[in-house]
Order: C-alpha cells, then sequence, then structure tokens
C-alpha cells in the first residue's frame, strides 16, 4: 500500500516512512464517532473521514512507532483495539487459552459480584455496567433462566443458593414459562455505550431478552 | 464488533416499537445543551421540559411526532407497554414541534425501575390530521398500553420516516446521614 498519487520526495523516504493514510486505509473500517452517527447515518459519514485523513497523509514526519501507539489509544470506546494491555501491564492482543474472566478480583470476591450482579438483573430486567462484567454474567444468568425452566423443586433451591434475594427467584420461576418458553439459549442482550467518566471504562448495558 | 449494526436494532426499538425502515429525514433533538444519540443517558431531572426537536424538510410536508416509552412499568415486565409522553401532530417542515398540534402534552421520563428505553418516532403525514382535543394533564392512565405500530397504521402514517431513542433512570436520592453525633455515642456504649 506504498503507492500514493500525492508528491513523495523519493522512493526511498517513501519507503521508510509510513504514511498515516496507508495506515488507515489498511486497517479495517471502523465505525464513525457516535455523535455524528445521526446526520450522516450512511455513506456521507465513510466520505468525510476519508476527506480528513487524506491531508492527515500529508505530515509524513511522523514516526511510525507513535502511530501505532496513538492509533491503539485515540479510536477507544467504540471501536476494537488493536491490542489491549492486561493487569500486568503486558500487552496482548489475543485472547489464546483464556476460560475465564477474574475481573481483577479473587474468587471470592468474583463469585459475589456475579452473583449480586445476577440478582440485580433479574430483579430490574436491564443495567447498565462495564462490559467485561456484562460479558461475563451473561454465563450465569442464562443458568438461572435455564434452571428457572425446568421448574423442579431442587433447581429451585438450587436458584436460591445463587440469588440473594428469595423473591426474585419466586417470581423468575413464576414468569419464565410464558417469557422464554420457545428459546433456546440467548436470553440476554449486551449493547455497549459511552464509556464512564471518572475513568472510561468501556460500559454497556445488559438487558434480558 | 466490526460490523455496523444499526443502533435502533440494537436497542430493539426496531422490533419492540416500530419495523424496520429506513430514515429518510434528518432529526435532531437536543435537551438544553445536550444534543441527543441513540442510547445516551439523559437524566430525568433535564429532560422535565419538552426536548427542542429540529426536523429537515420542506414548509409543505406535514410531521407527526410521538415519544413513547416501551419498558413501562419495568424492562422485565413491561406489562403496560409503550406509555405514551407526547404526542404532536400537523408539523410543518423545518420547523420544531411548538408549531404543530398538541394531542398528548409532554410528560417528562418517569422511569420507576431499573432504565427505561425512550421513543421519539417521526411520521410524515399525507394529509393534514383532525386531532381530537388535547388530552388534560392529569389523565395519565389513557397514556398505557399504546401502541405506535397501530397508530400508524390507523391513521395511515406507514413506516416512519425517524427514529431516536435515549435511556433515562430514576436518580438516586442522595441521603445525608449526619453522623457527627453517632459515633461519639456508640463509642460510649463500648466504653
Amino acid at each position: 500500500m506504498a503507492a500514493f498519487p500525492s508528491a513523495s520526495p523519493s522512493p526511498a523516504i517513501s519507503a521508510s516512512t509510513w504514511r498515516m493514510g496507508s495506515l488507515r486505509a489498511a486497517l479495517p473500517t471502523l465505525r464513525p464517532s457516535p455523535a455524528g452517527r445521526l446526520r450522516s447515518s450512511f455513506a456521507p459519514a465513510a466520505a468525510a473521514t476519508a476527506a480528513s485523513v487524506g491531508c492527515l497523509g500529508s505530515f509524513s514526519g511522523l514516526a511510525p512507532v507513535s502511530n501505532l501507539l496513538s492509533l491503539g489509544a485515540e479510536n477507544s470506546s467504540f471501536e476494537q483495539r488493536l491490542f489491549s494491555v492486561d493487569a500486568r501491564g503486558r500487552i496482548v492482543a489475543m485472547r489464546h487459552g483464556r476460560r475465564v474472566p477474574k475481573l481483577n478480583r479473587p474468587p471470592d470476591q468474583r463469585k459475589a459480584l456475579l452473583r449480586g450482579l445476577t440478582t440485580q438483573l433479574l430483579k430490574h430486567g436491564r443495567i447498565k455496567t462495564t462490559r467485561p462484567r456484562a460479558k461475563a454474567m451473561r454465563k450465569y444468568v442464562e443458568k438461572m433462566i435455564t434452571l428457572a425452566k425446568d421448574g423442579s423443586l431442587h433447581k429451585r433451591r438450587q436458584a436460591l443458593a445463587f440469588i440473594y434475594e428469595k423473591h426474585v427467584v419466586h417470581a423468575l420461576f413464576a414468569e419464565v414459562a410464558d417469557r422464554y418458553g420457545e428459546r433456546e439459549g440467548g436470553y440476554t442482550r449486551i449493547i455497549p455505550t459511552f464509556p464512564r467518566r471518572g475513568d472510561n471504562a468501556p460500559m454497556a448495558y445488559i438487558e434480558l431478552v | 464488533m466490526a460490523a455496523h449494526v444499526d443502533p435502533l436494532v440494537m436497542g430493539r426499538v426496531i422490533g419492540d416499537v416500530v419495523d424496520l425502515f429506513v430514515q429518510t429525514v434528518p432529526m435532531s433533538v437536543r435537551f438544553g445543551i445536550r444534543d441527543l444519540t441513540n442510547g445516551c443517558e439523559i437524566k430525568p431531572s433535564i429532560a422535565v421540559d419538552p426536548p427542542a426537536v429540529q426536523i429537515a424538510g420542506r414548509a409543505s410536508d406535514l410531521f407527526t411526532l410521538v415519544m413513547t416509552d416501551p419498558d413501562a412499568p419495568s424492562p422485565s415486565e413491561p406489562s403496560l407497554r409503550e406509555m405514551l409522553q407526547w404526542l404532536v401532530v400537523n408539523i410543518p417542515g423545518g420547523a420544531d414541534p411548538s408549531q404543530g398540534q398538541v394531542v398528548v402534552p409532554y410528560m417528562g421520563p418517569r422511569p420507576t425501575v431499573a432504565i427505561h428505553r425512550y421513543v421519539l418516532t417521526l411520521f410524515q403525514q399525507k394529509a393534514p390530521m383532525n386531532p381530537p382535543p388535547a388530552l388534560a394533564p392529569g389523565s395519565d392512565a389513557a397514556r398505557v398500553r399504546f401502541t405506535t405500530r397501530a397508530f400508524s397504521e390507523r391513521h395511515q402514517l406507514g413506516l416512519p420516516v425517524a427514529a431516536m431513542y435515549f435511556n433515562a433512570q430514576k436518580e438516586p436520592v442522595s441521603r445525608r446521614r449526619n453522623c457527627g453525633g453517632c459515633s461519639t455515642t456508640s463509642a460510649g456504649r463500648w466504653a
């Protein structure tokens, strides 16, 4: 992706320095910012971002390393990060072998957190929390709904052992048949939203379908 | 999430409230200085007054604006599905709803439990509508169980031309507990 119609000083220089435009063009298309989404829901948005990138391409003095870092940092919130930084500070771009989301907590606290979140979701129907927590919660919420679908006394007691409030369990067991009777799995939905103000944590709404 | 999922589909507004449509008329909604985007969070305290809605279009077009809450009384049990918050008809294009005829006066979001979605739907009218007399402010009971689809079918409005939704939840009441005297008395008891 090195060929460009714009004036390049010499072939040697253009081969070594990366242009912002070529970097952006090589990436999958990124979503436009949410504020602009309203006016330009279809094609005009893509044209506007392409035009702004074209004038950025003239800054060939930028070192390629800073391009990459700024690309990962500036496109935060809605777009997929190119890489992530784990709790130890190491940069990892893959999820190989990771089975359990640890949520930066010891196991007892983690279980308590998930129990609390599940209780609240089943009680209110829609809650707003951080995206990793919402994704971790899905498994437990769907497990509870599956227990309720079964409906026997043993399953009810198992649900009572997990959910903190017993009226929530009884209400769930009463209404799950007509609500999720035909649906096989997939009882929750996660909708990402704007990041939190204090720490820029990516937030999401999780709701019962 | 690389795919561009329309936020209205993501928030299940298309499906719960309206059918799939193509937005043809740009609409912008503003509460005070806060511009709305799909799915943003608005506090009920700033949404007490009707928002400033700017509708593009020629002055000869007439629009109908419907604002409903599809999660009444609670998103896990929407038994009163679609509580009507606001209904304005005969809005000329390029203006805001104050130039139209208010059928149902604006009621600010009042989410009792959990997080509710509030959907603003815009329909284009083929002919000027003759609305019934405006609803009295006290009759909240008449607003429930409204269906936007049935409304548009009854008045032949067809598919909406624009839609927007935002979220609102009950603001926590800040409790100030005066603990200046409590600690000294409890310490005295333990000693």
